[in-house]
């Protein structure tokens, strides 16, 4: 994990981790010690490691759909200001085609699309961005503070 | 995840534990669908599972339509608070049979 500023107005906590399932709960980990170190409310933190988890799920999903047994890694960075937490996801996946990102419609019972509805749910802004090299994709979600 | 069965009469009981994601899901469908298969009707304890995303969700859907399929009920019991906010910003509340 690295820390990329130590200014308690302008805190940012970014680290890698490899794109599988498996990572997922490293992610969480990693999301649960930087919400306690931001001094995050307590209430928020669990859904706001539920929107990072599936953001993260969403990558090992669909960026790296036909490429299960992929060494590449993906990054998550955490910023936080006063006012806002900004959430980034970098991978070097498979190009997000942006209008295929929908999730199902909430009435129709069914398993499965519901990653991202309950990111929608959560955070108050979903970007989609091309990564810097060499990065492919990058994801930016926000949530007022 | 780990989980304990106990029966009594024709009901079973699943105790799941620890946290249910992507990783884990296979793991709780082959605890659970098997059970529904066998007719028998099945509580799902969730008190000691605190963190279920997505992937968890679907699998308590395909769970609860199994067991429609089959005739059988499956009810969900004691489920976490951080788990039944999970289930509501799903607005399944009213469509699982929780407990």
């Amino acid at each position: 994990m690295s820390t990329e500023a130590s200014d308690q107005t302008n805190l940012s906590e970014k680290k890698d981790f490899l794109v599988n399932s498996a990572s997922l709960k490293d992610v969480r980990s990693f999301s649960r010690e930087v919400f306690e170190k931001f001094k995050i409310k307590k209430d928020l933190r669990e859904e706001l490691v539920l929107a990072i988890a599936e953001a993260a799920q969403n990558i090992v999903k669909h960026a790296y759909k036909d490429y299960p047994d992929t060494q590449d890694r993906m990054a998550v960075r955490i910023s936080c200001t006063d006012k806002e937490l900004e959430i980034s996801f970098f991978d070097k996946g498979k190009p997000v085609e942006k209008s295929k990102v929908k999730h199902r419609a909430i009435d129709d019972v069914k398993p499965g699309g519901l990653g991202t509805f309950f990111i929608q749910e959560i955070m108050d802004s979903i970007k989609f961005k091309e990564g810097d090299k060499p990065w492919i994709n990058n994801l930016v979600l926000t949530k007022k503070l | 995840m780990t989980y304990k069965v106990t029966e009594e009469g024709n009901s079973s009981t699943i105790f799941l534990d620890g946290e249910i994601d992507m990783d884990k899901t296979e793991g709780a469908k082959e605890v659970i669908f098997p059970i529904i298969d066998s007719g028998k009707d099945v509580y799902l304890n969730l008190s000691n599972v605190q963190y279920m995303d997505s992937s968890g969700i679907s699998v308590l859907i395909e769970s609860h339509q199994k067991a429609l399929e089959q005739g059988t009920k499956l009810i969900i019991k004691d489920v976490s608070k951080s788990v039944l906010k999970v289930i509501m910003m799903a607005k399944l509340e009213q469509i699982l049979n929780l407990e």
